[in-house]
């Protein structure tokens, strides 16, 4: 089988892919209530779709391809008064985090669509244990190389993206340490981590069909890597986020993405190289453990810092193409909160301190994403 | 020379054994438990449906090992445990969902309408007078909350079909119990008790629940800041609360059932937080539980059989028909597909404790009433108490609700 031809997009076009879990409001575990809900919303003439995901008590907003951030919270919002109304008509509550902090795994269940019975029965258990929640950002190119430009160019953001987004300390009722426990489920599938080091749609179409030529892949959907081109879309879409407990979270690291993107295509500041992959899981790692915190080291001079320094140093960097977005001010508060330290993981770590109980913390989640937060 | 005794051998400074009966009693509720786990474990059957059964064979009906009299004796533990239930289920019921989706309450009044007058109709078809058939009808309404309760915790069932189960039995609970006091007093006054005490005590009912509620929720709020009620001494103090609200209605001359219902859904409306410690209720509630259903099947004797059957008959055909409908019809608007909906019918079958009580207050009310009501509510709650809850089990399951158990 041959990969499909990259059909080009409008560069620097957004689109953000939401996975947000149902939860009842008496224990506020997880709940599975994907179709009732899915039966209920009626979008009308409001763009973006609601879609059902791998198990039961989760569902995916998107939005459609948006020029800009206002359009895209504008279209976020739409998505999320659709759904907060539906589930007020079911009783049930809606909420953001990587991932559900006391769900047994074991009680989840497989909705009933072709696909995803093709998955459990690949993956078994995994496919469960991924009931888990992250935002996925699509950015547009104009070709398919820019996009491997794009997408090399990018893996070095994704720390600063993990520590901005992460928030699912707690799994299974313990508190893991991590900020981001989510990525770890993600780990466990065979095709996940970072892409290839091709430059080329050429040299990527080659190593597509090698690799559907084992017969151990079918499509681009059974890439579960970080970062990966979209050719149906014309886009790169970035998938390491945890989805974030506020809409408004959400939409600002989307401005982050679109305004580094900029940055990128326009100045081509970097060179990209294999050799740019040696720190790349350590990275990572250190963002998923301890997020703003974490050290980050550097591809090319190999020097290390704190996390939070490195993404108020982007930041700077890129803030001339976040004035030409019009995103500067969303930038100026994002950047006040990593100062403070402030992440969906430490507010739910504080909110666990102050109730005692995870459930009431899922109480508290549901509040911010339904109601929203003063932007 | 004395003549032998099998007591011979009995130290003369010890006096003779006499049989207390609450042995009898503690025999029972450890057959009790024994039939239900039994039952749980091999056929994985509902254990309040082991219960009933267990009672059924220990009531006159089989061995005889109680009888009516000594179902009296232990009314209060029968109250406590419907209290402790009542005021769990009214703590699930958040009131905003109506204004949310107030299609719930239009499927509530349907489910409960249907019921009552397919039952009615059957029972005046079957030749019943209009006093007991009407007072049978308004009982037959009702959903029993014990059994709805027990087996969505077995299950650890949630989900849409289970939170609007919980919702409707809260409802319909409520309307069976102010309506029955409603007809049973105008029947007394059509008896010729007067007109206006027939008409106030209904009132009186809503009205001093409501207060005693009132009382309990607020102080239920109040001792929730001091006590954790997850934990043994938080316990402790709600079966106090409830014990102390059990005497105080008591002395209003008041039913136990509204006020601890009521009570919950205050609390539940003032404070929308999760309300866990009931799941920590443990042993204690446990034994509650056990020695409801036991006398709920325990109720029913062979005096019973006869006409009683045909009209229980009758009833379980039509009030099956009327949650079915009702729940039906309004299915689609309130956002439940049609499998869901039958589904959550069947679910809302089981009769049970609050049946009872409330046939034994048309007895204690008027002897000759309640000869004709009595036998038909035990052939009733025999049937909705040991067959409803399996019902409800399977319908849960095959909606997938459960966490716990079987996959469907």
């Amino acid at each position: 089988m041959s990969l499909q031809a990259f059909s080009a997009s409008r560069a620097l076009s957004i689109g953000v892919e939401l996975e947000l879990q149902l939860v009842n409001t008496h224990d506020y575990d997880l709940v599975g209530a994907a179709e009732d809900l899915l039966r209920l919303v009626a979008l009308g003439d409001k763009p973006g779709e609601i879609k059902p995901e791998m198990t039961d008590s989760m569902i995916e907003v998107s939005t459609g391809v948006c020029d800009n951030y206002g359009m895209l919270l504008e279209q976020l919002v739409g998505l999320r008064d659709t759904v907060a109304e539906a589930a007020r008509k079911l009783n049930i509550g809606i909420c953001g985090g990587g991932t559900h902090p006391f769900q047994d795994w074991g009680e989840r269940r497989i909705v009933d669509r072709p696909r995803f019975h093709h998955l459990s029965d690949l993956y078994g258990y995994l496919a469960k244990q991924f009931t888990v929640f992250g935002q996925h950002v699509h950015v547009g190119c104009p070709g398919a190389d820019v996009a491997l430009y794009l997408l090399h160019g990018l893996s070095r953001y994704i720390p600063h993206l993990i520590a901005l987004s992460a928030a699912s300390p707690f799994v299974q009722g313990h508190d893991t340490g991590f900020q981001s426990a989510r990525l770890n489920s993600v780990f466990a599938f065979p095709l996940s981590g970072r892409a290839p080091f091709v430059e080329t749609w050429n040299d990527f179409g080659a190593y597509f069909e090698k690799m559907t030529g084992t017969g151990v892949v079918a499509s681009m959907k059974d890439f579960y890597w970080d970062i990966r081109p979209k050719p149906e879309f014309g886009t790169v879409e970035v998938r390491v986020m945890d989805t974030p407990l506020s809409l408004e979270r959400a939409a600002a690291i989307t401005a982050y993405i679109q305004a580094l993107a900029r940055y990128l295509v326009v100045e081509r500041p970097i060179q990209p190289a294999e050799d740019d992959y040696l720190v790349y899981t350590f990275n990572r790692f250190q963002a998923c453990r301890f997020g703003y915190a974490g050290t980050y080291v550097d591809p090319e001079t190999h020097w290390h810092c704190p996390i939070a320094d490195e993404i108020d140093a982007s930041l700077t960097r890129i803030e001339q193409h976040a004035i030409e977005l019009g995103v500067d001010p969303v930038l100026g508060r994002l950047r006040q909160a990593v100062r403070e330290g402030r992440n969906g993981a430490a507010w739910l770590r504080e909110r666990h301190a102050a109730e005692g109980n995870l459930p009431e913390v899922v109480m508290a989640q549901c509040t911010r994403w339904m109601e929203g937060e003063v932007v | 020379m004395e003549s032998p005794s099998s007591l011979s051998l009995w130290p003369a400074f010890l006096p003779l054994p006499a049989f207390d009966p609450f042995l009898g009693f503690a025999l029972a509720l450890v057959f009790t438990a024994l039939v239900g786990e039994v039952l749980a474990r091999r056929a994985t059957l509902p254990r309040v449906s082991g219960y009933a059964l267990a009672g059924l064979l220990l009531g006159p009906l089989v061995t005889g090992w109680f009888s009516a009299v000594e179902l009296e004796r232990y009314r209060g533990l029968v109250d406590l445990a419907l209290a402790l239930l009542l005021f769990e289920l009214g703590l699930r019921l958040d009131l905003r969902w109506f204004r949310a989706n107030p299609w719930l309450l239009v499927a509530s009044a349907a489910e409960a309408a249907l019921a009552f007058l397919l039952s009615l109709g059957a029972l005046l078809a079957f030749g019943m007078d209009w006093s007991p058939a009407l007072l049978l009808a308004a009982i037959a309404l009702g959903t029993s909350p014990a059994v709805v309760m027990r087996v969505t915790a077995e299950l650890r069932a949630e989900g849409q079909v289970t939170s609007r189960l919980l919702a409707l039995c809260a409802l319909n609970v409520a309307y069976s119990v102010i309506l029955f006091t409603l007809l049973l007093n105008l029947s007394r006054g059509a008896a010729g008790a007067g007109w206006l005490q027939a008409l106030w005590q209904p009132f009186y009912l809503v009205a001093g629940s409501l207060l005693v509620a009132l009382l309990v929720a607020g102080a239920f709020t109040l001792l929730r800041r001091l006590f954790n009620p997850a934990s043994e001494q938080g316990v402790v103090v709600i079966f106090g609360l409830l014990l102390g609200a059990l005497a105080i209605l008591a002395m209003l001359k008041l039913p136990p059932l509204l006020a601890p219902l009521l009570a919950g859904v205050l609390v539940k409306l003032r404070d929308p937080r999760p309300q866990l410690w009931a799941r920590h209720f443990g042993s204690l509630g446990g034994v509650l539980v056990v020695a409801l259903f036991m006398f709920s099947g325990a109720a029913l004797y062979i005096g019973h059989f006869g006409t009683a059957l045909l009209l229980s008959a009758a009833v379980v055909v039509a009030r099956s028909l009327g949650k079915l409908g009702g729940v039906l019809a309004c299915g689609r608007a309130s956002g439940l597909s049609t499998a869901k909906s039958v589904a959550l019918g069947l679910a809302l079958l089981p009769l049970s404790g609050v049946a009872l009580l409330l046939a034994y207050e048309a007895q204690l009310a008027d002897p000759a009433l309640g000869a004709q009501v009595l036998p038909v509510v035990a052939c009733l709650v025999a049937v909705f108490g040991v067959l409803g809850p399996v019902v409800t089990q399977r319908a849960l399951i095959h909606v997938q609700e459960n966490r716990k158990g079987e996959e469907a």
